[in-house]
């Protein structure tokens, strides 16, 4: 049996336009949203189709490192996403979705596995699992493009639009993993919503602790032998 | 160059379909979206007409589709299955995938022309067993539980005439297919009948501190730690306590992974080789497929398999080649 | 007794017992429980067959000098050439009737009269009507179908008899992997037969401690005892001519007792299930299969 357990996610950049965006009023984010929405239910009806046993449920999706939060409500006529600063108003929702925002927006465009980064624990679901399976396999049954179908609506652009998104995307990633280095120092601001990576870093400096104590006695009783044995010459 | 194996490859929906064939897939296998097959997920599956344009993807693209019906049609209630076999043979798929010995004498009587595949969900561990499928219902290719070493696979293959398929990367079930009620005992919901082992209907994360902590009905599967790979929430991967000690007594959440033994395969006589994953998303789809097409034709050319990370879409992390090394046991 | 009435079986053995306890054990089910028919023979682990196997034919003969009739049962799980040819050999061997507890002993009795076990799938009646033509004479069903299924079946089942498991740990999933071996570090080849501790099976507890499933070797049983004293009116009416009772490390004769005075309307169901409780004190009682629920569930 082989490991190929890969260390830790990186957080990803987005934790740094989430902390540039903290000023920024959801209510500000909220047309977009909704253009969002209406260009997906144009482009992916057969994914709307699949939605339809879900219809009447909310899920709270959360992006760790992002200082907001959204709503996906499925009502059965007009489907609305809608962003809110705390988790705590999203009311009692069906289940709730959480991991890296690139990550998330990876998932809802099929460039990654669901059960991938469930297992390696990036994604945390809590509430109706069925529900979330659902709206999982909804998803990966249409082919979504999140950026290029919000950059098609700029019409003739849309091809020098497409190489600039990806220019953007791909610097995005590389910087995800240059980042590694200093994520660390940025990790407190977004503490609160990362339990895991505090308990981690608690039991990191636990052990240390300890391996500190253990260093004293041992220094200590050295100390002590090499006072005895001087006593006894 | 010796032929390649085929290489059977799974899709729950149609953009994992046309990942399946586009990555190169000889073969993509699917079940219609509901009960008649073992992968009956929510939302996942094709209705007849996803299934009418899947297959004329696949087959302008010279990739053939199997149709899995592979559960056990209720008793009473036989009409959702024969129409699954039916519609399937209808539309022009290639091969239906079966487990049923009711089932299997309906197709074999109904649709003779169409090839008749035996499901792993049938179990068929032994030359006898084949022999009596192949007989009654004229099957043509065994789907091999994954219960056998390689050497018994060469050993049967060498007693038989029929093809045989074996499971090459993916979910791995510990116990003969077919014949486990683990999920039912625990759910009331059967594979063997509904299609679905621990349902998510029944499934329940609960975050216990820094602790995940997966339920499935009235039990807890497993605990995991902060940043432990997790599992499916499938009994056979659960962790219980046995004598006082606390352990993956059935299985670790691993998957199997058999790409380094394709030439041990197609040494053994095996015909094609089938990856498990209709529940799984199409990046998982493209990346797997993509890998074995390569590991398949090199492996055809007499070359080693080119090296290949699927480490992280494996279940827990980890992989296995399972019960194909006969110290699994 | 009418000779229509219901019929006890004792199913076989599923634990490693000793071979000294099933000797005695079957002397006592010959000579005082009320069974009509006894199946016998080693269905779990092929490594256990040799212990009892010489025993064999002196308890069958003692069981059937008692007016039993026995039934020899196949393994389950059949894989190695081995374990091939004992089902051909018993296939052979037409002196008694035979239970298929496999497909390949299913091809291999076609065409005598013979038993399909509860470890080959029969769910629907197209598998029942093809087995009866293959020359099946009973059948027992599994232990997942509800009472709908099961009534479904008994009206297609013409002139096969069926069997249903009423009583006893309910054998869940078999595997090529030995799970009581795993449990000491040991591998299946060099298991030092350690299924031998577990008279009942090795219960199997989830993390906090609730009771789930007991290892026997390669097999999964329930932790709860399936128990349908309650239900044997209800198989009467759908036409089940045959109960099986699993044997457990109880006083299965006492057992027999109730379910055979239930049977007979001389014992009404309820008190039947409290004697019963008061002889299984080691797990709760299940019948939620029969009441289409989850198999641990006890519908009261």
């Amino acid at each position: 049996m082989t490991d190929n357990r890969h260390s830790s996610p990186p957080l990803s950049p987005v934790l740094f336009a989430g902390l540039v965006l903290r000023p920024l009023p959801p209510s500000l984010l909220q047309p977009l949203l909704g253009v969002a929405m209406n260009v997906m239910r144009e482009r992916q009806p057969g994914l709307f189709e699949r939605l339809d046993e879900l219809a009447g449920n909310a899920f709270l999706i959360d992006p760790v490192d992002l200082p907001f939060c959204f709503v996906l409500k499925l009502d059965p006529r007009t489907p609305n996403l809608t962003c809110i600063r705390d988790a705590a108003d999203a009311g009692t929702p069906t289940a709730v979705v959480r991991g890296p925002f690139l990550m998330l927006i990876d998932l809802l465009e099929g460039r990654i596995d669901g059960d991938a980064v469930f297992f390696s624990r990036d994604l945390t679901i809590e509430g109706d699992t069925e529900a979330v399976v659902t709206l999982r396999n909804a998803i990966d049954s249409g082919e979504i493009r999140v950026v290029e179908d919000l950059l098609s609506l700029l019409g003739p652009l849309s091809a020098p639009a497409q190489r600039l998104a990806d220019a953007v995307g791909a610097v995005f990633r590389r910087a995800t993993a240059d980042l590694e280095a200093v994520r660390s120092a940025f990790v407190s601001p977004v503490r609160d919503k990362s339990d895991a990576q505090a308990v981690r870093i608690r039991k990191l400096e636990a052990e240390l602790a300890e391996m500190r104590d253990d260093l004293r006695r041992l220094k200590n009783s050295a100390r002590h032998r090499k006072q005895t044995e001087l006593a006894e010459t | 160059m010796a032929e390649p194996l085929e290489l059977v490859c799974p899709a729950g929906a149609p953009a994992a379909l046309r990942a399946a064939v586009d990555a190169g897939a000889d073969v993509v296998y699917v079940g219609f979206r509901d009960q008649t097959n073992a992968r009956n997920f929510p939302g996942l599956n094709f209705s007849r007409s996803e299934l009418r344009d899947g297959l004329a993807y696949a087959h302008d693209r010279g990739t053939r589709v199997y149709v899995a019906i592979n559960t056990l049609p209720e008793a009473g209630n036989p009409d959702p299955w024969h129409r699954a076999v039916d519609d399937a043979a209808a539309l022009g798929c290639d091969a239906l995938i079966l487990a049923d010995i009711g089932l299997l004498d309906y197709a074999a009587s109904h649709h003779a022309g169409l090839r008749r595949h035996l499901s792993v969900q049938a179990s068929a561990s032994n030359v006898e067993s084949i022999r009596f499928y192949q007989e009654a219902f004229g099957v043509q290719r065994v789907v091999l539980p994954r219960v056998l070493t390689v050497a018994e696979i060469a050993e049967l293959n060498a007693q038989i005439t029929v093809e045989t398929e074996v499971f090459a990367f993916g979910g791995l079930c510990v116990m003969a297919e077919g014949r486990c009620a683990l999920s039912s005992y625990a759910t009331g919901q059967s594979p063997n009948v509904q299609g679905v082992c621990s349902p998510a209907s029944h499934v329940r994360y609960e975050r216990r501190g820094d602790e995940m902590v997966s339920h499935l009905g009235d039990y807890t599967i497993n605990v995991f730690a902060d940043g432990e790979p997790a599992g499916y929430p499938t009994l056979c991967k659960g962790r219980f306590v046995a004598a006082g000690r606390a352990s993956y007594i059935f299985e670790e959440p691993t998957s199997l992974n058999v790409i380094d033994s394709i030439p041990d395969l197609m040494a053994a006589g095996v015909k094609a080789l089938k990856i498990e994953g209709r529940q799984r998303g199409r990046a998982y789809v493209s990346q797997v497929v993509s890998a074995f097409r390569k590991a398949v034709d090199a492996a055809a050319r007499g070359e080693p398999a080119p090296a290949c990370d699927l480490g992280s879409v494996t279940e827990g992390q980890r992989n296995t080649t399972g019960a194909y090394a006969k110290d699994w046991r | 007794m009418a000779t229509h009435a219901t019929k006890l079986t004792l199913g076989p053995i599923l634990f490693h017992w000793p071979a000294e306890r099933k000797r005695d054990f079957y002397a006592r089910i010959a000579d005082e429980a009320p069974i009509d028919t006894v199946y016998l023979g080693e269905v779990v682990c092929s490594k256990r067959a040799p212990f009892f196997d010489s025993w064999l034919p002196e308890v069958a003969a003692k069981l059937e000098r008692a007016g039993k009739k026995v039934v020899f049962s196949t393994l389950a799980l059949v894989m190695s050439e081995r374990e091939i040819e004992a089902v051909r050999a018993m296939a052979e061997d037409s002196g008694f009737l035979v239970e298929a507890n496999d497909i390949s002993a299913v091809r291999l009795f076609a065409g005598r009269p013979h038993v399909i076990g509860p470890f080959v799938n029969v769910y629907n009646e197209g598998t029942l009507r093809y087995l009866a033509r293959n020359g099946a004479t009973r059948v027992v069903l599994s232990n997942e179908l509800p009472a709908h299924s099961l009534a479904a079946l008994a009206e297609a089942a013409g002139n096969v008899e069926l069997e249903v498991q009423a009583f006893g740990r309910l054998p869940l999933a078999l595997s090529a992997r030995c799970y009581h071996a795993r449990s000491r570090g040991l591998h299946k080849d060099s298991c030092q037969y350690v299924c031998a501790d577990d008279l009942g099976g090795m219960p199997l507890k989830t993390l906090d401690e609730k009771p789930f499933f007991a290892v026997n070797g390669i097999q999964t049983l329930s932790y709860t005892v399936c128990n349908l004293v309650q239900e044997l009116g209800a198989l009467r009416d759908m036409t089940i001519g045959y109960v099986r009772l699993w044997p457990q490390a109880v006083d299965m004769v006492a057992v027999a007792d109730v379910f055979r005075s239930v049977l007979d309307g001389k014992t009404e169901a309820r008190e039947g299930e409290a004697i019963l409780s008061r002889h299984v004190d080691f797990a709760p009682f299940s019948n939620g299969y029969f009441h289409g629920r989850e198999g641990a569930a006890y519908a009261q």
